[in-house]
Protein backbone atom coordinates (compact mmCIF):
# COMPACT_ATOMS: atom_id res chain seq x y z
CA UNK A 1 0.00 0.00 0.00
CA UNK A 2 1.47 3.33 -1.37
CA UNK A 3 0.39 6.78 -0.10
CA UNK A 4 0.48 7.60 -3.89
CA UNK A 5 -1.68 5.08 -5.23
CA UNK A 6 -4.40 6.48 -2.43
CA UNK A 7 -3.31 10.09 -3.58
CA UNK A 8 -4.49 8.67 -7.25
CA UNK A 9 -7.80 7.26 -6.21
CA UNK A 10 -9.21 10.14 -3.70
CA UNK A 11 -10.55 11.95 -7.08
CA UNK A 12 -12.41 9.34 -8.60
CA UNK A 13 -14.09 8.37 -5.35
CA UNK A 14 -14.23 12.13 -4.67
CA UNK A 15 -16.91 11.89 -8.11
CA UNK A 16 -19.52 10.40 -6.30
CA UNK A 17 -18.85 12.52 -2.82
CA UNK A 18 -21.56 14.98 -3.57
CA UNK A 19 -24.14 12.18 -4.52
CA UNK A 20 -23.19 10.69 -0.77
CA UNK A 21 -23.82 14.41 0.88
CA UNK A 22 -26.89 14.53 -1.08
CA UNK A 23 -28.40 11.42 -0.59
CA UNK A 24 -27.56 12.73 3.43
CA UNK A 25 -29.02 15.87 3.28
CA UNK A 26 -31.80 14.67 1.65
CA UNK A 27 -32.61 11.64 4.25
CA UNK A 28 -31.62 14.09 7.06
CA UNK A 29 -34.71 16.27 5.73
CA UNK A 30 -36.95 13.57 5.23
CA UNK A 31 -36.73 12.19 8.59
CA UNK A 32 -36.08 15.03 10.58
CA UNK A 33 -40.14 16.42 9.28
CA UNK A 34 -41.39 12.82 9.58
CA UNK A 35 -39.48 12.20 12.86
CA UNK A 36 -41.05 15.08 14.29
CA UNK A 37 -44.97 14.29 13.14
CA UNK A 38 -43.87 10.68 14.24
CA UNK A 39 -42.70 11.80 17.88
CA UNK A 40 -45.93 14.42 18.22
CA UNK A 41 -48.32 11.36 17.02
CA UNK A 42 -46.47 9.49 19.69
CA UNK A 43 -47.65 11.85 22.14
CA UNK A 44 -50.91 12.89 20.92
CA UNK A 45 -53.93 12.46 23.20
CA UNK A 46 -55.33 10.69 20.49
CA UNK A 47 -54.86 6.47 20.54
CA UNK A 48 -55.41 6.50 16.92
CA UNK A 49 -52.33 8.49 16.80
CA UNK A 50 -50.27 7.54 19.25
CA UNK A 51 -50.98 3.29 17.74
CA UNK A 52 -49.87 4.55 14.42
CA UNK A 53 -46.56 6.01 15.45
CA UNK A 54 -45.54 3.24 17.39
CA UNK A 55 -46.43 0.50 14.83
CA UNK A 56 -43.89 2.46 12.12
CA UNK A 57 -41.23 2.88 14.59
CA UNK A 58 -41.59 -1.02 15.56
CA UNK A 59 -41.60 -1.67 12.07
CA UNK A 60 -38.71 0.47 10.74
CA UNK A 61 -36.25 -0.34 13.65
CA UNK A 62 -36.77 -3.73 13.09
CA UNK A 63 -36.14 -4.03 9.44
CA UNK A 64 -32.75 -4.27 8.19
CA UNK A 65 -32.21 -1.02 6.54
CA UNK A 66 -30.86 -3.31 3.58
CA UNK A 67 -34.02 -4.51 3.38
CA UNK A 68 -35.76 -1.57 3.02
CA UNK A 69 -33.68 -0.20 0.21
CA UNK A 70 -34.45 -3.31 -1.97
CA UNK A 71 -37.70 -2.99 -0.88
CA UNK A 72 -38.00 0.34 -2.51
CA UNK A 73 -35.97 0.00 -5.36
CA UNK A 74 -37.10 -3.58 -6.69
CA UNK A 75 -40.27 -4.53 -4.75
CA UNK A 76 -42.31 -1.18 -4.67
CA UNK A 77 -42.37 -1.28 -8.94
CA UNK A 78 -43.64 -4.63 -8.90
CA UNK A 79 -46.42 -3.34 -6.61
CA UNK A 80 -47.67 -0.59 -9.25
CA UNK A 81 -45.30 0.79 -11.91
CA UNK A 82 -46.14 3.95 -10.32
CA UNK A 83 -44.25 3.72 -7.37
CA UNK A 84 -40.25 3.27 -9.45
CA UNK A 85 -38.18 5.73 -8.51
CA UNK A 86 -34.51 6.64 -9.71
CA UNK A 87 -32.12 4.50 -7.33
CA UNK A 88 -31.05 7.88 -5.83
CA UNK A 89 -34.83 8.67 -4.67
CA UNK A 90 -35.49 4.79 -3.67
CA UNK A 91 -32.19 5.20 -1.68
CA UNK A 92 -33.36 8.69 -0.19
CA UNK A 93 -36.57 7.08 0.34
CA UNK A 94 -35.72 3.74 1.99
CA UNK A 95 -32.90 6.14 4.41
CA UNK A 96 -35.63 8.62 5.18
CA UNK A 97 -38.15 6.04 6.58
CA UNK A 98 -35.14 4.24 8.26
CA UNK A 99 -33.78 7.38 9.96
CA UNK A 100 -37.11 8.74 10.84
CA UNK A 101 -38.34 5.57 12.80
CA UNK A 102 -34.97 6.84 15.59
CA UNK A 103 -35.29 10.29 15.03
CA UNK A 104 -39.02 9.93 16.42
CA UNK A 105 -38.02 8.47 19.79
CA UNK A 106 -34.79 11.01 20.22
CA UNK A 107 -37.31 13.87 19.01
CA UNK A 108 -40.14 12.52 21.71
CA UNK A 109 -37.63 11.93 24.25
CA UNK A 110 -35.84 15.66 24.02
CA UNK A 111 -40.22 16.26 24.70
CA UNK A 112 -41.11 14.37 27.45
CA UNK A 113 -37.89 15.28 29.38
CA UNK A 114 -38.93 19.01 30.09
CA UNK A 115 -40.07 19.73 32.97
CA UNK A 116 -43.67 19.21 33.94
CA UNK A 117 -43.84 22.40 36.16
CA UNK A 118 -43.15 24.20 32.59
CA UNK A 119 -46.47 23.00 31.18
CA UNK A 120 -48.23 23.62 34.16
CA UNK A 121 -46.70 27.27 34.54
CA UNK A 122 -48.06 27.87 31.13
CA UNK A 123 -51.39 26.45 31.80
CA UNK A 124 -51.77 28.66 34.41
CA UNK A 125 -50.76 31.40 32.66
CA UNK A 126 -54.03 30.72 30.14
CA UNK A 127 -51.44 29.43 27.27
CA UNK A 128 -53.17 27.25 24.52
CA UNK A 129 -51.48 23.76 24.04
CA UNK A 130 -50.26 24.32 20.61
CA UNK A 131 -48.97 27.36 21.89
CA UNK A 132 -46.76 26.47 24.76
CA UNK A 133 -45.81 23.48 22.84
CA UNK A 134 -44.20 25.86 20.08
CA UNK A 135 -42.81 28.20 22.32
CA UNK A 136 -42.12 26.84 25.61
CA UNK A 137 -41.59 23.34 25.78
CA UNK A 138 -39.64 22.16 22.42
CA UNK A 139 -37.43 24.99 22.27
CA UNK A 140 -36.72 23.66 25.36
CA UNK A 141 -36.75 20.25 24.24
CA UNK A 142 -34.16 20.85 20.94
CA UNK A 143 -31.28 21.33 24.26
CA UNK A 144 -32.05 17.44 25.48
CA UNK A 145 -32.52 16.26 21.79
CA UNK A 146 -29.04 17.69 20.03
CA UNK A 147 -26.82 14.43 21.21
CA UNK A 148 -29.29 11.68 20.24
CA UNK A 149 -30.28 13.30 17.20
CA UNK A 150 -26.82 14.02 15.72
CA UNK A 151 -26.36 10.22 16.31
CA UNK A 152 -28.56 9.19 14.49
CA UNK A 153 -27.29 12.03 11.85
CA UNK A 154 -23.80 10.29 12.20
CA UNK A 155 -25.47 6.48 11.52
CA UNK A 156 -27.43 7.57 8.41
CA UNK A 157 -24.22 9.59 6.84
CA UNK A 158 -22.49 5.80 7.02
CA UNK A 159 -25.21 3.82 5.85
CA UNK A 160 -25.65 5.68 2.65
CA UNK A 161 -22.98 3.79 1.45
CA UNK A 162 -25.59 0.80 1.13
CA UNK A 163 -27.08 2.83 -1.39
CA UNK A 164 -24.24 1.33 -3.30
CA UNK A 165 -25.73 -2.13 -3.68
CA UNK A 166 -29.06 -0.15 -5.37
CA UNK A 167 -26.28 0.82 -7.93
CA UNK A 168 -26.55 4.73 -6.67
CA UNK A 169 -23.05 6.11 -7.93
CA UNK A 170 -22.23 7.14 -4.45
CA UNK A 171 -18.90 7.03 -3.04
CA UNK A 172 -18.90 3.48 -1.89
CA UNK A 173 -19.75 2.13 -5.19
CA UNK A 174 -17.29 3.93 -7.00
CA UNK A 175 -14.71 2.83 -4.61
CA UNK A 176 -15.91 -1.15 -5.20
CA UNK A 177 -15.51 -0.58 -9.34
CA UNK A 178 -11.82 0.71 -8.44
CA UNK A 179 -11.59 -2.80 -6.51
CA UNK A 180 -12.78 -4.81 -9.13
CA UNK A 181 -10.85 -2.58 -11.93
CA UNK A 182 -7.58 -2.92 -10.56
CA UNK A 183 -8.09 -5.63 -8.25
CA UNK A 184 -6.51 -2.75 -5.70
CA UNK A 185 -7.83 -3.06 -2.29
CA UNK A 186 -6.27 -1.04 0.70
CA UNK A 187 -6.01 2.19 -1.37
CA UNK A 188 -9.39 2.30 -2.55
CA UNK A 189 -10.97 1.77 1.29
CA UNK A 190 -8.30 3.72 2.49
CA UNK A 191 -9.22 6.52 0.71
CA UNK A 192 -13.03 6.18 1.43
CA UNK A 193 -12.94 5.74 5.00
CA UNK A 194 -11.12 8.97 5.37
CA UNK A 195 -13.49 10.79 3.22
CA UNK A 196 -16.71 9.30 5.63
CA UNK A 197 -14.70 10.25 8.52
CA UNK A 198 -14.10 13.68 7.46
CA UNK A 199 -17.77 13.66 7.18
CA UNK A 200 -18.75 12.20 10.43
CA UNK A 201 -16.16 14.47 12.00
CA UNK A 202 -18.04 17.95 10.73
CA UNK A 203 -21.28 16.65 12.33
CA UNK A 204 -19.91 15.91 15.29
CA UNK A 205 -18.43 19.52 14.90
CA UNK A 206 -22.20 20.56 14.18
CA UNK A 207 -23.53 18.95 17.36
CA UNK A 208 -20.80 20.97 19.77
CA UNK A 209 -21.74 24.32 17.85
CA UNK A 210 -25.54 23.28 18.36
CA UNK A 211 -24.97 22.82 22.18
CA UNK A 212 -23.09 26.32 22.53
CA UNK A 213 -26.45 27.91 20.88
CA UNK A 214 -29.27 26.14 22.94
CA UNK A 215 -27.09 25.87 26.21
CA UNK A 216 -28.85 27.48 29.10
CA UNK A 217 -27.15 30.75 30.07
CA UNK A 218 -26.51 30.76 33.50
CA UNK B 1 -71.40 41.37 48.04
CA UNK B 2 -70.43 37.58 46.63
CA UNK B 3 -67.11 36.07 47.83
CA UNK B 4 -64.21 36.12 44.94
CA UNK B 5 -63.26 32.46 45.68
CA UNK B 6 -66.02 30.41 47.41
CA UNK B 7 -65.20 26.63 47.38
CA UNK B 8 -68.03 24.09 49.10
CA UNK B 9 -67.71 20.88 49.85
CA UNK B 10 -64.27 20.61 48.02
CA UNK B 11 -63.00 17.00 47.17
CA UNK B 12 -60.33 15.35 45.86
CA UNK B 13 -58.84 11.75 45.60
CA UNK B 14 -55.81 9.94 44.25
CA UNK B 15 -56.94 6.95 44.00
CA UNK B 16 -57.88 5.67 47.47
CA UNK B 17 -56.36 8.37 48.90
CA UNK B 18 -58.63 10.90 49.81
CA UNK B 19 -56.43 14.51 50.31
CA UNK B 20 -59.44 16.76 50.88
CA UNK B 21 -62.48 15.56 52.27
CA UNK B 22 -64.91 18.07 51.56
CA UNK B 23 -63.59 21.95 52.57
CA UNK B 24 -65.22 24.93 52.39
CA UNK B 25 -63.65 28.36 52.19
CA UNK B 26 -64.49 31.74 51.00
CA UNK B 27 -61.95 34.54 49.96
CA UNK B 28 -63.53 37.84 49.62
CA UNK B 29 -62.03 40.84 47.25
CA UNK B 30 -59.00 42.47 48.82
CA UNK B 31 -58.74 39.58 51.48
CA UNK B 32 -55.77 37.57 52.73
CA UNK B 33 -56.26 34.12 53.61
CA UNK B 34 -53.29 31.97 55.21
CA UNK B 35 -53.68 28.48 54.75
CA UNK B 36 -51.46 26.83 57.53
CA UNK B 37 -51.44 22.87 58.35
CA UNK B 38 -48.79 20.04 58.44
CA UNK B 39 -47.37 18.57 55.40
CA UNK B 40 -49.52 16.36 53.65
CA UNK B 41 -52.88 18.27 55.17
CA UNK B 42 -53.73 18.98 51.64
CA UNK B 43 -53.17 22.75 51.44
CA UNK B 44 -51.21 22.79 48.27
CA UNK B 45 -53.90 20.30 46.36
CA UNK B 46 -56.62 22.59 47.42
CA UNK B 47 -55.01 25.68 45.48
CA UNK B 48 -53.62 23.45 42.49
CA UNK B 49 -57.62 22.94 42.39
CA UNK B 50 -58.64 26.48 42.09
CA UNK B 51 -57.26 26.64 38.43
CA UNK B 52 -58.15 22.68 37.90
CA UNK B 53 -54.19 21.63 37.87
CA UNK B 54 -56.02 18.79 39.52
CA UNK B 55 -59.29 18.07 39.21
CA UNK B 56 -61.11 18.13 42.10
CA UNK B 57 -63.53 14.17 42.72
CA UNK B 58 -66.15 16.60 44.75
CA UNK B 59 -67.50 20.18 45.57
CA UNK B 60 -67.87 22.89 43.81
CA UNK B 61 -65.39 26.05 42.89
CA UNK B 62 -66.52 29.93 41.79
CA UNK B 63 -64.18 32.55 41.07
CA UNK B 64 -65.10 35.82 40.14
CA UNK B 65 -68.28 34.56 39.38
CA UNK B 66 -66.96 31.99 36.91
CA UNK B 67 -67.72 28.23 37.72
CA UNK B 68 -64.36 25.91 37.15
CA UNK B 69 -66.31 22.83 38.19
CA UNK B 70 -69.80 21.55 40.21
CA UNK B 71 -71.33 18.45 41.24
CA UNK B 72 -73.81 17.34 38.83
CA UNK B 73 -77.16 15.59 40.78
CA UNK B 74 -75.49 12.21 40.52
CA UNK B 75 -72.37 13.13 42.22
CA UNK B 76 -70.52 13.14 39.05
CA UNK B 77 -68.33 16.01 38.20
CA UNK B 78 -68.90 19.05 35.38
CA UNK B 79 -65.66 20.69 34.70
CA UNK B 80 -65.47 23.86 32.58
CA UNK B 81 -64.35 24.04 29.01
CA UNK B 82 -61.18 23.68 27.95
CA UNK B 83 -61.63 27.55 26.55
CA UNK B 84 -63.37 29.12 29.64
CA UNK B 85 -60.89 27.27 31.68
CA UNK B 86 -58.43 29.41 29.63
CA UNK B 87 -60.23 32.43 30.35
CA UNK B 88 -60.91 31.76 33.96
CA UNK B 89 -56.88 30.94 34.67
CA UNK B 90 -56.11 34.47 33.04
CA UNK B 91 -57.48 35.86 36.19
CA UNK B 92 -55.84 33.11 38.88
CA UNK B 93 -52.53 34.22 39.05
CA UNK B 94 -50.32 30.72 40.78
CA UNK B 95 -46.74 31.62 41.91
CA UNK B 96 -45.17 27.68 42.52
CA UNK B 97 -42.83 26.36 45.45
CA UNK B 98 -40.38 25.89 42.25
CA UNK B 99 -40.78 29.07 40.67
CA UNK B 100 -41.46 27.46 36.99
CA UNK B 101 -39.84 30.11 35.01
CA UNK B 102 -39.06 29.47 31.27
CA UNK B 103 -35.28 29.03 31.86
CA UNK B 104 -34.31 29.81 28.05
CA UNK B 105 -36.33 33.43 28.76
CA UNK B 106 -35.29 36.15 30.04
CA UNK B 107 -36.60 37.76 33.07
CA UNK B 108 -38.54 40.30 31.15
CA UNK B 109 -39.02 37.47 28.19
CA UNK B 110 -40.64 35.52 31.14
CA UNK B 111 -43.26 38.33 31.77
CA UNK B 112 -44.27 39.44 28.62
CA UNK B 113 -45.17 36.02 26.98
CA UNK B 114 -48.09 35.25 28.55
CA UNK B 115 -49.63 38.66 28.08
CA UNK B 116 -48.75 39.11 24.52
CA UNK B 117 -49.82 35.96 23.22
CA UNK B 118 -52.90 35.33 25.66
CA UNK B 119 -53.87 38.98 26.47
CA UNK B 120 -52.92 40.17 22.66
CA UNK B 121 -51.15 43.11 24.48
CA UNK B 122 -48.80 44.57 21.89
CA UNK B 123 -44.73 44.13 22.38
CA UNK B 124 -44.30 47.88 23.57
CA UNK B 125 -46.86 48.19 26.46
CA UNK B 126 -46.22 44.73 27.22
CA UNK B 127 -42.49 45.81 27.98
CA UNK B 128 -43.75 48.42 29.40
CA UNK B 129 -45.52 47.20 32.41
CA UNK B 130 -43.31 44.43 32.65
CA UNK B 131 -40.59 46.82 33.29
CA UNK B 132 -42.81 48.60 36.19
CA UNK B 133 -43.39 45.50 37.54
CA UNK B 134 -39.50 43.98 37.83
CA UNK B 135 -38.71 47.60 39.52
CA UNK B 136 -41.92 46.84 42.02
CA UNK B 137 -40.38 43.94 43.22
CA UNK B 138 -36.95 45.43 42.72
CA UNK B 139 -35.57 43.93 39.84
CA UNK B 140 -35.43 46.68 37.79
CA UNK B 141 -31.58 45.78 36.48
CA UNK B 142 -32.14 42.49 36.59
CA UNK B 143 -34.27 42.49 33.26
CA UNK B 144 -32.27 40.92 30.36
CA UNK B 145 -30.60 38.27 32.90
CA UNK B 146 -31.70 34.65 32.07
CA UNK B 147 -33.41 32.60 35.53
CA UNK B 148 -30.65 30.34 36.01
CA UNK B 149 -28.44 34.03 36.20
CA UNK B 150 -30.76 34.58 39.39
CA UNK B 151 -30.61 33.73 43.10
CA UNK B 152 -34.17 31.80 43.99
CA UNK B 153 -35.27 34.16 46.20
CA UNK B 154 -34.60 36.54 42.54
CA UNK B 155 -36.26 33.94 40.32
CA UNK B 156 -39.31 33.77 42.57
CA UNK B 157 -39.60 37.71 42.35
CA UNK B 158 -39.65 37.39 38.71
CA UNK B 159 -42.51 34.50 38.58
CA UNK B 160 -44.33 37.25 40.77
CA UNK B 161 -44.30 39.36 38.27
CA UNK B 162 -44.67 37.14 35.67
CA UNK B 163 -48.25 36.12 37.19
CA UNK B 164 -49.09 39.86 37.95
CA UNK B 165 -48.61 40.83 34.47
CA UNK B 166 -51.73 38.80 33.37
CA UNK B 167 -53.56 41.35 35.89
CA UNK B 168 -55.46 38.72 37.88
CA UNK B 169 -58.32 39.05 40.20
CA UNK B 170 -56.51 36.54 42.77
CA UNK B 171 -52.91 35.52 43.25
CA UNK B 172 -52.38 31.96 44.77
CA UNK B 173 -48.89 31.47 46.64
CA UNK B 174 -48.05 27.71 46.94
CA UNK B 175 -44.81 27.86 49.59
CA UNK B 176 -43.20 30.26 47.69
CA UNK B 177 -40.75 30.70 49.90
CA UNK B 178 -39.57 26.83 50.87
CA UNK B 179 -37.36 26.25 48.15
CA UNK B 180 -35.06 29.35 48.23
CA UNK B 181 -32.27 29.96 51.17
CA UNK B 182 -33.34 31.41 54.37
CA UNK B 183 -31.85 34.62 53.84
CA UNK B 184 -33.47 35.33 50.80
CA UNK B 185 -37.14 34.36 52.17
CA UNK B 186 -37.62 37.87 53.40
CA UNK B 187 -37.59 39.65 50.34
CA UNK B 188 -39.97 37.46 48.75
CA UNK B 189 -42.13 38.61 51.69
CA UNK B 190 -41.57 41.87 51.32
CA UNK B 191 -42.80 41.86 47.86
CA UNK B 192 -46.23 39.82 48.95
CA UNK B 193 -46.78 42.36 51.92
CA UNK B 194 -46.38 45.10 49.54
CA UNK B 195 -49.10 43.25 46.92
CA UNK B 196 -51.21 42.56 50.42
CA UNK B 197 -51.39 46.50 51.20
CA UNK B 198 -52.13 47.50 47.52
CA UNK B 199 -55.22 45.51 48.04
CA UNK B 200 -54.53 42.21 46.40
CA UNK B 201 -56.78 38.89 47.23
CA UNK B 202 -54.16 36.62 48.42
CA UNK B 203 -54.81 33.02 49.14
CA UNK B 204 -51.28 31.83 50.99
CA UNK B 205 -50.07 28.44 51.72
CA UNK B 206 -47.25 29.04 53.72
CA UNK B 207 -45.23 27.98 56.77
CA UNK B 208 -43.79 31.32 57.55
CA UNK B 209 -46.06 31.89 60.67
CA UNK B 210 -44.73 35.80 61.06
CA UNK B 211 -45.92 36.67 57.94
CA UNK B 212 -49.34 34.85 58.34
CA UNK B 213 -49.65 36.35 61.65
CA UNK B 214 -48.43 40.48 60.07
CA UNK B 215 -50.15 40.40 56.82
CA UNK B 216 -53.01 37.91 56.31
CA UNK B 217 -56.77 38.92 57.76
CA UNK B 218 -57.76 35.53 58.31
CA UNK B 219 -55.91 31.93 58.60
CA UNK B 220 -57.19 28.52 57.99
CA UNK B 221 -55.96 25.66 59.61
CA UNK B 222 -55.57 22.27 57.73
CA UNK B 223 -55.34 18.93 58.94
CA UNK B 224 -56.00 15.63 57.39
CA UNK B 225 -57.74 17.03 54.57
CA UNK B 226 -60.47 18.99 56.51
CA UNK B 227 -60.69 22.56 57.81
CA UNK B 228 -59.32 22.28 61.46
CA UNK B 229 -59.84 26.06 62.81
CA UNK B 230 -60.45 28.92 60.41
CA UNK B 231 -60.60 32.96 61.69
CA UNK B 232 -59.02 36.09 61.95
CA UNK B 233 -54.84 35.36 61.91
CA UNK B 234 -54.54 37.21 65.66
CA UNK B 235 -57.25 34.30 67.20
CA UNK B 236 -56.17 31.25 65.09
CA UNK B 237 -52.65 31.89 65.60
CA UNK B 238 -52.74 33.59 68.95
CA UNK B 239 -55.42 31.86 70.62
CA UNK B 240 -56.39 28.77 68.88
CA UNK B 241 -58.90 27.25 70.59
CA UNK B 242 -58.36 23.59 68.99
CA UNK B 243 -56.36 21.44 69.87
CA UNK B 244 -54.79 19.97 67.08
CA UNK B 245 -54.10 23.92 65.80
CA UNK B 246 -52.38 24.19 69.16
CA UNK B 247 -50.24 21.54 68.92
CA UNK B 248 -49.06 22.59 65.37
CA UNK B 249 -47.93 25.91 66.20
CA UNK B 250 -46.12 24.72 69.20
CA UNK B 251 -44.57 22.26 67.16
CA UNK B 252 -43.54 25.08 65.12
CA UNK B 253 -42.39 27.05 67.43
CA UNK B 254 -40.05 24.93 69.18
CA UNK B 255 -39.03 23.08 66.00
CA UNK B 256 -35.37 22.64 66.20
CA UNK B 257 -33.50 24.50 63.02
CA UNK B 258 -32.74 21.62 60.80
CA UNK B 259 -36.50 21.08 60.64
CA UNK B 260 -37.05 24.49 58.05
CA UNK B 261 -35.34 22.65 55.41
CA UNK B 262 -37.66 19.52 55.40
CA UNK B 263 -41.00 22.31 55.44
Amino acid sequence: MNIETIQEYLPIILKGFWITVHLFLWSLLFSTVGGFILALMRLSPIATFRWISAVIGWLFRGIPLLLLLFYAFFALPAISRSLMFEPFWAAVLGLSIWTAAYQSEAIRSGIISVEKGQIEASETLGMTKRYYMRRIIIPQSIRIMIPPFIGNAINTMKQTSLAAVITVPEMTLLARQIISEDFKVAEPLLALASIYLLLTTILLMAQQGLERIFRLKV
Amino acid sequence: MASLVSVKGLKKSFGDLEILKGIDLEVQRGEVLSIIGPSGSGKTTILRCLNLLERPTGGQIDIDGQNLCKERSGGEMQFATRSDLRQIRKGIGLVFQQFNLFPHMTALENIIEAPMAVNKVDRSTAVEAARDLLESVGLGKWADHYPLQLSGGQQQRVAIARALAMEPAVMLFDEVTSAVDPELVGEILLVMRQLAEEGMTMLVVTHEMNFAADVSDRVLFMDNGVVVEEGPAAQVLGAPQNARTQGFLRAVRDRAPMDEDQQ
